[in-house]
């Protein structure tokens, strides 16, 4: 078992030394940042200043976005899980890794952990960040903040192992380009990241909560402004469901692919 | 099944034992490799040589763990592949066709991180590995160099040299040189031997046969998934060469072409008289010019012959500037198998 931990952990080490482009990490970080400062203030001055209700709690909507971009964010960097495959398909390495003492499965939860780790370190970096847009809402606590991070850790899983599925199964990394981003519009602009999902149209409002994005956003918000209820213990549970589901659709679609 | 003691290496005992191995990608299609069977000593090079589709790389990738055999049995250092893998692959070290590299990371940074994925933690052993490396397979100026700021030949020096990084007992190199020049090519192909010599075993796939004559110590010709033919180099020139030998005649005059059909009527006689060594069916005898100075003479009696044909070049009275009489080479042998097999297929059809 030591010795599976330990050739995971190098796989991970690899994936963060060797295989992610620097430029995407920055712009990781950076890309939620300009959301945050840009679109949460102009749109703050849109809506007249008018605060947002999470239950009976109300937060600016700055605030709001802020905490959102934390679960975003995640959903966004696990699209290097995939990139990590193909970009390894493309030179070689994952034939390399293998012939190597590698297994499939250890390479998939290589990747992931290096996702997690990506998604935990970026969502430290947002709330640093935009802690100034949070000054008085945030409420974290030692009972809620576990919330936040399983969140994270679950997002993680749960989209990592979506985009590694897309990358097993898509003959062209421009198919996976396209389709992952295209999926990834909606994950984002149909869930609770940029807007509340109460008082949406029905219609709309059972599409927030088909979306995966929608329980991660609302339990890591849960978390940071200690707003933790029954209803985000479901949410707990639906997406830990659905993250063990597609961890392994992922896994056996890695098994499965041809080399 | 798998018998020989995983712990000895002895020459006398087999590294790699494939028995009746069969590959079909789908049920209804047909088998890729198709029933082979061979042995890999301890402490040798195996070469294992085919045509293009042939069955090379399935077999290699069984052989590496990368796919799984339809049927039959390989075993690797004693242990059966199929339920051993990960023990198996501690040991092995594999350059692949295809190119492989870290395309972010310096040679130096990439073959550092190489040797920790392969277990070398000490930092300074690392370092002292990469400079051994570097140094061994003339790296040197281009460690700070990225994957893509090399030529093709670099890339692929790297791509062997890497293997080298950790401690293997077998070494899967499917067409190492290609890309290489001659020098670099004969670099390689000494240092591997000069590994064999001190207990490593290669398995080896070439398309560049003299390359394969020069270093394994027994070859497999596999065609159509099968093995048409197994022997040491010498085994198989002896076996397929058929007692050919070409005669090389190199002349300070001009040759004209009434001499070249003196030469082809003198090659035809014998073979109708039957003197060619009772091997008139399968007579290969033809004569080839080079250039108007020079004509090679492949026959099965050179010996025999030979006198026939300088007294033909005195009645001429042509200058010969050089004769050499040489055996059949393995690239000729390779080309008879195939074409022998080729043939007798056609014939049953």
């Amino acid at each position: 078992m030591l010795m599976i931990i330990d050739r995971i952990l190098l796989l991970v080490y690899r994936n963060l030394v060797a295989a992610i482009d620097k430029v995407f990490l920055i712009w990781q970080v950076a890309f939620p940042v300009v959301y945050i400062f840009v679109a949460g203030y102009a749109y703050t001055a849109m809506m007249g200043n008018q605060d947002i209700k999470i239950g009976s709690l109300s937060v600016t909507y700055t605030s709001f976005l802020t905490a959102g971009m934390i679960g975003f964010n995640v959903m966004n960097g696990s699209t290097v899980a995939g990139s990590i495959i193909w970009n390894d398909k493309r030179n070689g390495m994952f034939q390399q890794l293998l012939v190597m003492p590698f297994s499939k499965v250890q390479y998939i939860i290589g990747n992931l952990i290096t996702i997690i780790l990506i998604g935990l370190a970026s969502a430290a970096v947002i709330i640093i960040i935009g802690f100034p847009t949070m000054f008085g809402h945030v409420n974290i606590t030692l009972w809620t903040i576990p919330y936040t991070v399983y969140s994270l850790v679950v997002g993680s899983i749960f989209f990592g192992s979506f985009t590694i599925t897309l990358a097993t199964k898509i003959k062209s990394s421009e198919g996976y380009n396209v389709i992952s981003n295209g999926l990834f519009l909606f994950f984002a602009f149909v869930s609770s990241s940029f807007y509340p999902a109460q008082g949406l149209p029905e219609p709309l409002y059972v599409a927030f909560y088909i979306n995966p994005l929608t329980y991660i956003v609302d339990i890591s918000r849960a978390g940071i402004f200690s707003h933790v209820n029954g209803f985000t213990n479901i949410e707990v549970i639906i997406i830990s469901f659905l993250a063990a589901t597609v961890f392994l659709i992922a896994t056996r679609s890695m098994v499965r692919m041809k080399i | 099944m798998c018998k020989s003691n995983p712990v000895s290496m002895h020459k006398s005992e087999y590294c790699i034992s494939v028995s009746n191995l069969k590959k079909q990608y789908g049920k209804n299609n047909a088998y890729v490799v198709n029933s082979i069977t061979f042995n890999v000593r301890y402490g040798t090079v195996f070469g294992f040589l085919g045509p293009n589709g042939a069955g090379k790389t399935t077999t290699l990738k069984i052989l590496t763990t990368l796919l799984d055999p339809s049927s039959g049995s390989v075993c690797i250092f004693g242990k059966d592949l199929v339920k051993n893998q990960s023990e198996i692959k501690k040991r092995i070290g594999v350059v692949s066709q295809n190119p492989s590299f870290e395309a972010n990371l310096t040679i130096e940074r990439a073959l550092d991180l190489y040797g920790m994925l392969w277990g070398l933690r000490d930092r300074k052993i690392r370092k002292e590995k990469v400079n051994e490396i570097l140094e061994t397979f003339e790296l040197g100026s281009i460690r700070n160099a990225k994957n893509d700021e090399l030529s093709i030949g670099q890339r692929r020096r790297v791509q062997v040299a890497r293997e080298f990084m950790h401690d293997v007992d077998l070494l899967f190199l499917d067409e190492p040189t290609v890309g290489l020049d001659p020098s670099a090519r004969r670099l390689l192909l000494d240092y591997i031997k000069a590994h064999v010599k001190s207990g490593l075993t290669v398995f080896f796939t070439t398309h560049i046969i003299e390359e394969a004559g020069y270093l394994c110590d027994e070859i497999a010709v596999i065609d159509k998934g099968k093995i048409i033919a197994f022997d040491t180099p010498a085994g198989l020139k002896q076996k397929y060469g058929r007692g050919d030998k070409t005669i090389e005649l190199t002349f300070k005059d001009m040759l004209d072409k009434s001499f070249i059909d003196l030469l082809n009527t003198t090659i035809s006689k014998r073979e109708v008289n039957g003197e060619d060594n009772n091997n008139k069916n399968n007579s290969r005898s033809h004569i080839d010019v080079n250039g108007t100075h020079m004509v090679r003479i492949t026959v099965n009696n050179a010996e025999q012959i030979m006198a026939e044909i300088l007294q033909l070049v005195y009645i001429n009275g042509l200058n010969i500037e050089s004769i050499a009489i040489n055996p059949p080479s393995l690239e000729e042998v390779f080309l008879s198998i195939i074409n022998e097999t080729q043939g007798k297929k056609m014939a049953n059809e």
